[in-house]
């Protein structure tokens, strides 16, 4: 198959000068946001105490470890901003992203041992539930830092409990070694409790001689004999066991490395922990890259930094997908699928760091006369008609033949509508695409380049509406909503403008309540908003995109769940004809 | 020869980008048509000078009515 994938044609055009002097301003808009959300990233990793004050305790904090844990410049975060709960500590307290660990990709999460010393707090949980998914999705390891000194006692409310609480790490750990992929964990620190179950439920325990492991820390035990209420005579009783029990708390490493042997190994340094995270991640099971290479790796021929002239960030200007996609593969090389077909969508097969992916886009701009064949209306890029539903159903169920992941970008307004639509099958055909997309049983990963809205959003890959989505970026000029705020605002208000007219009362204050719901939506679809929330799981500048496409690539490939032959690839072929 | 670029849809004129006797490349972007929603960029089909231009910003077109005229 090589002469299929060694040289691929060529696409994307050179930036023109008059494109570059008109969207001077777009680049700066664009180039602000990022500031901000670096800026917020920024505030975010200083949360919490100082690091000079927890190294003057003798011990590093979760950045430190990081940094000395990971292949340089392999670190691609993830749930950067993430505060669901909207926490006053403007953190779940864990911090995690993808990066190589002697020079093997892994999912990495530590608990942020400046904030409460790395306490269980609201939206933790489902920050860990993300970092599990993507662990079991891509199938690496996953590998943590615990340093967890139990649930933030006055709030235990917001997230002991429930579903999808504190405890859910736990089953999902048991379920990823069910699934063959290991956890290693190193470990640091006061771990009682909740702590103590997450320094237990890894596969590799490697700690550090002043760790402590345990059901219960010493706070409890020494707690644990109320008199239905509290007295002076009992709080001289609770000091003296305090006292006592400081100087032996339960689960201290003497205990579980040497009695119990829980631990596999115990380091004198801290440094000592991530040299042992390094020797067992240098055992695990990880293709060399070559071996699922169809080419050499190539950077784009044309420059990431034109992106920033190329994806507008006013939302209603139309640009060319295929350009931007041109300087994020391979040598600016691609195989598109169905060219003629279904116009309003790319389809096709690109390469990222030698790699075979698929990548699917929303086109943007008018579409061809006549297009959508069902209707008397033009048909407008961003939206999606019959035959582009039809032509990415058939694009993702030949990936899931061949085995290829997906990388999908969006910027769409929707599905049409419409009665011409449904006669259309359109409702059918969405939902076919989800059908298709959890058929594949391929890792995707989602970049919601602009728009990701209505039901378009859930079926072109969106993290919502299948369990291959692996994680989801947004850019700058990411807005994820239902719908547009104006026209949600139409569609609330509409009959209670009719209403209010009839009756003859005044307009202005109905008007009013329009406006402020427009803004409310524009107001809770920001890129730092999606990132907070959790819609995306990163926002990524423009030029940081490609880095991220060859994590995901490297990623999957590692060790992939399943193979399929390269003189067996039937989607080339299917393209050449 | 001249060549006409017409509107492929009713809108409102958002912006005119070139004037008589400009010089443009193919795909180069003439005029926007603000209509459905979105600002539509409408290109040079060729390379060429262009000789007339026939709207302006905040005009409304038809579809099919002539925006530039390309030699």
């Amino acid at each position: 198959m090589r002469p299929y994938f060694e040289k691929m044609p060529g696409f994307g055009k050179e930036l023109k000068e008059n494109r570059i002097a008109r969207t001077q301003e777009s680049r700066a808009r664009l180039e602000a946001l990022e500031a901000e959300i670096a800026a917020a990233r920024k505030a975010k990793e200083g949360v919490g105490l100082p690091a000079a004050e927890i190294n003057k305790r003798g011990a590093l904090t979760v950045w430190q470890r990081l940094e000395a844990l990971v292949d340089a410049g392999s670190w691609h975060p993830l749930h950067s901003l993430y505060n669901p709960r909207d926490n006053e500590e403007g953190t779940t307290n864990v911090v995690d992203g993808l990066g190589k660990i002697s020079g093997r990709w892994a999912v990495i999460i530590g608990f942020d041992n400046k904030v409460l010393a790395g306490a269980w707090i609201a939206g933790q949980s489902e920050n860990i539930l993300r970092v599990t998914n993507l662990a079991r999705r891509l199938h690496i390891p996953l590998v943590w830092l615990v340093h967890c000194s139990g649930v933030k006692l006055p709030e235990q409310e917001k997230f002991y409990a429930d579903r999808r609480g504190g405890g859910t790490p736990f089953y999902r750990h048991a379920e990823l070694e069910q699934a063959g992929i290991p956890i290693i964990a190193g470990i640091y620190g006061t771990n009682p409790a909740g702590g103590g179950y997450q320094a237990i439920s890894p596969t590799i325990l490697l700690a550090h001689k002043d760790a402590n492991l345990a059901v219960g820390g010493a706070g409890i035990v020494s707690g644990m004999s109320p008199r239905g209420g509290f007295d002076v005579a009992g709080l001289e009783e609770l000091i003296a066991r305090a006292r006592d029990i400081k100087e032996r708390p339960p689960g201290r490493i003497e205990t579980h490395y040497g009695e119990t042997g829980f631990l596999s190994r115990v380091y004198d340094d801290e440094e000592g922990v991530l040299e042992g995270i390094k020797e067992y991640m240098r055992a695990i099971p990880a293709y060399d890259p070559m071996f699922f290479r169809v080419a050499e790796p190539a950077e784009p021929r044309l420059p990431a930094g034109d992106l920033y002239h190329l994806l507008p960030f006013n939302q209603k200007e139309g640009y060319v997908f295929d350009d931007i996609l041109a300087r994020l593969v391979d040598a600016s090389e691609h195989m598109e699928f169905r060219p003629g077909y279904g116009p309003e969508v790319y389809t096709g097969l690109v390469k990222i760091d030698g790699m075979l992916l698929g990548a699917i886009g929303n086109r943007q701009g008018l579409l061809p006369k006549g297009y959508p064949e069902y209707a008397d209306y033009p048909g407008i890029g961003g939206k999606l008609y019959r035959q582009g539903l039809i032509k990415m159903n058939e694009f993702v169920v030949h990936c899931g033949r061949d085995r290829v992941p997906v990388i999908w970008f969006q910027d769409t307004t929707g599905i049409d509508v419409g009665d011409a639509a449904e006669k259309a099958e359109l409702l059918g055909l969405g939902q076919s695409l989800i059908y298709s997309i959890q058929q594949t049983d391929v890792p995707m990963m989602l970049v919601v380049l602009r728009k990701g809205s209505a039901a378009a959003h859930y079926i072109m890959g969106g993290p919502t509406a299948n369990r291959h989505n692996a994680f989801t970026l947004g850019t700058a000029a990411t807005e994820i909503y239902v719908m547009h705020g104006e026209t949600a605002a139409v569609a609330t208000y509409a009959r209670r403008a009719v209403k209010e007219k009839d009756a003859g009362k005044p307009l202005e204050p109905v008007a009013q309540k329009m406006n402020e719901m427009a803004q409310k939506y524009y107001d809770t679809s920001r890129p730092a908003y999606c990132a907070r929330y959790g819609f995306v799981d990163e926002i990524v500048n423009l030029a940081a995109l490609r880095g991220y496409l060859k994590a995901f690539a490297g990623a999957v490939y590692q060790n992939p769940e399943s193979i399929c032959p390269r003189h067996q690839l039937m989607l080339p072929r299917i393209i050449r004809g | 020869m001249a060549e006409e670029i017409r509107a492929p849809l009713a809108g409102n004129i958002w912006a005119v980008l070139v004037e008589a006797g400009s010089k443009v490349e193919e795909d180069d972007e003439l005029v926007i048509i603000e209509a459905l929603k979105m600002e539509n960029a409408i290109f040079a089909p060729r390379a060429g000078t262009v000789s007339e231009v026939r709207v302006k910003k905040g005009d409304k077109v038809a579809e099919d009515d002539v925006l530039v005229v390309l030699e």
